[in-house]
């Protein structure tokens, strides 16, 4: 007995030191930056003599009423809000490639699947650079094949329309494949069964396959969501720093790294944090309640 | 009675028609939506054959009036690609490298010993995917900073020592599915811990570990926002920021050639695993959104 628990207690031991590092990393990059930023959210540092100054809540006052810098936060919201249009942009498309997919039983269906995926794993840099190339002014593709010259990388609404085609296109293949392997996950026999009831098949899709496939759905917003917030490269690559592109990350980045004025970029980054946290928890309760499970 | 067999035959054929166009048209669809997705990168490598002036002409032409390869030998003069490429794979190999083991220890100690609290720690890391990396940018920047380490590709390396959670976590998972018996029977034969991690559980995961490692590979290759922070030499520079360094110091757009072909260079090595791996890659996306 006593012999069994010493070995249980080297086992415990060991297990420790085995998951020690992860833990660790974790304490010192996550929690522990995490904390100083949200200490650096009260202070104002001084970038000349390195000292900091106690400040409350102004930093926060300050990103919603200052007047150097509530419109660009301002802008940087909203900028950021209308470019996550894309989002269900990009799953509408998806949910319609998906189902033509299903529906014509496509023997390159795999194939497809490749293609679509594509710029999913591309780098964001070397695809903003073409795109941003594809959308300008001048000499881009678009306008010329057109025969027209709207100002998609000037002008402060066109730009995002510009980012929103551009993300939904590339994003809808990513729902694309989800969508379709929800699909592949509906038993055949709903749709015997409706078929038998003389439903049609648009009825069909409306009533067995969009239920079925909400967790697909749930899936693609709250990533989407999360990728959204953290948009940067569209600002800094596309848009080229343009103010109708800038994101909220890259107002942290503009006012935290560029300008060094830490506190009023960590109030940013702690907010911006706590809007993602929400999301993160909505979705791990709402999960298991909300969305169609077998 | 001749007549109604003539009419289903009439029937049958008019819907098989009816079938044939619609895949048809389906199959159109699709192609023009694949189109879309490859022309990226198509025109990413006609442009960078392309003559200066030709890629900023005001007339469309889709293909060079004159093949010119020579932004492919010129990129390697103009920035220090190679560099870019050499720096990229230095930061690759050593968090591949530790990162890979230090997540595979962790992930077989979560799913196969016994340790107190081990919920409660798995949860605790899982946490920290919901932080985004703009809130830990600036402490980490001038942590860096302060050690020296800017414009290095320290501040890249060391958080990937501590290993990469969104892999322990598919480990974890993955090991929990092999069977118990193969780590007693090992126990009984006077193997230790990391014995039993080196010579049973590393084996029988390996393929599991593979397609990680593949997946990490590319986001490292592609990562750009934490390089474009601390990195600002171009000698000490990944590819990433590079490509947006060079795109940005090109304003007057003279030089689009020369960068679709700088682009088109750092795109194969991520373009060739894509292609090799995609089961993987197209697998664990439908896997990631079947669990939620």
């Amino acid at each position: 007995m006593h012999k069994k628990s010493r070995m249980t207690r080297k086992e415990n031991l060991i297990a420790f030191l085995f998951i020690l590092p992860p833990i660790v990393g974790f304490c010192i990059f996550t929690i522990g930056a995490m904390a100083f930023s949200f200490v650096y959210s009260f202070q104002d540092y001084n970038l000349f003599d390195g000292t900091s100054q106690w400040l409350g809540l102004k930093n926060y006052v300050d990103l919603f009423t200052h007047i150097l810098y509530s419109k660009s936060f301002l802008n940087a919201i909203v900028n950021t809000l209308v470019m996550m249009l894309s989002i269900p942009l990009s799953m509408v498309l998806g949910l319609f490639l998906a189902g033509l997919l299903r529906m014509g039983n496509i023997k390159g269906s795999k194939v497809f699947q490749v293609l679509y995926y594509l710029p999913a794993v591309s780098s964001a840099v070397a695809l903003n650079i073409v795109w941003r190339y594809i959308f300008n002014n001048e000499f881009g593709i678009i306008n010329l094949a057109l025969g027209v010259r709207i100002p998609w990388l000037s002008d402060d609404v066109l730009i995002k329309v510009a980012i929103i085609i551009k993300n939904a296109l590339n994003g809808m293949g990513t729902a694309m494949i989800l969508y379709l392997a929800g699909m592949f996950n509906v038993p055949r026999d709903y749709y015997e069964a409706a078929d038998l009831d003389g439903a049609s098949k648009f009825k069909q899709f409306f009533t067995i396959t969009l239920p079925l496939i909400t967790p697909m759905t749930f899936y693609l917003l709250i990533t989407g969501l999360i990728g959204g917030f953290q948009s940067y490269a569209d600002s800094q690559v596309f848009g080229a720093g343009v103010q109708g592109s800038q994101t909220i990350v890259y107002f942290i980045w503009e006012r935290g790294i560029g300008q060094s004025r830490y506190g009023l970029a960590s109030a940013a980054s702690i907010l911006l944090s706590a809007v993602i946290m929400i999301i993160t928890l909505v979705q791990f309760k709402l999960s298991n309640k909300w969305v169609y499970e077998e | 009675m001749e007549n109604t067999v003539v009419e289903k035959k009439q029937v049958s054929a008019a819907r098989k028609a009816g079938r044939i166009a619609l895949r048809t048209l389906i199959y159109i669809v699709l192609s023009a939506g694949a189109f879309v997705m490859v022309f990226t990168y198509l025109w990413m490598l006609l442009t960078s054959f392309k003559d200066d002036y030709e890629a900023i002409g005001l007339t469309l032409k889709l293909f060079p009036s004159k093949w010119i390869f020579d932004n492919y030998a010129k990129i390697w003069t103009v920035v220090p690609l190679l560099r870019g490429v050499l720096n990229t794979l230095i930061v690759e190999a050593s968090v591949i490298i530790v990162g890979t083991f230090v997540s595979t220890l962790a992930a077989f100690s979560f799913a196969k010993l016994k340790l107190p609290f081990k919920n409660f720690w798995l949860l605790f890391l899982m946490s920290g995917m919901m932080v985004p990396y703009a809130a830990l940018m600036m402490p980490q920047f001038r942590a860096f900073f302060a050690l020296g380490m800017f414009d290095t590709l320290w501040p890249l390396i060391l958080p990937g020592f501590f290993g990469n959670v969104s892999m322990l976590f598919f480990l974890v998972q993955y090991m929990k599915g092999i069977s118990n018996s193969f780590f007693e029977a090992a126990k009984i034969d006077g193997a230790g811990y990391m014995r039993q991690f080196i010579s049973v559980m590393l084996p029988m995961v390996k393929t599991a570990i593979a397609a990680q490692v593949i997946f990490w590979f590319i986001g490292i290759w592609n990562d750009y926002f934490a390089p474009a922070i601390y990195l600002k030499s171009y000698e000490n520079m990944t590819l990433q920021p590079m490509m947006a360094r060079i795109n940005s110091d090109n304003s007057s757009g003279t030089n689009l050639p020369l960068i679709m072909a700088g682009a088109v260079l750092s795109s194969i090595p991520m373009l060739t695993i894509y292609i090799a791996c995609q089961k993987y890659f197209i697998e664990s996306l439908a896997i990631s959104g079947v669990k939620g």
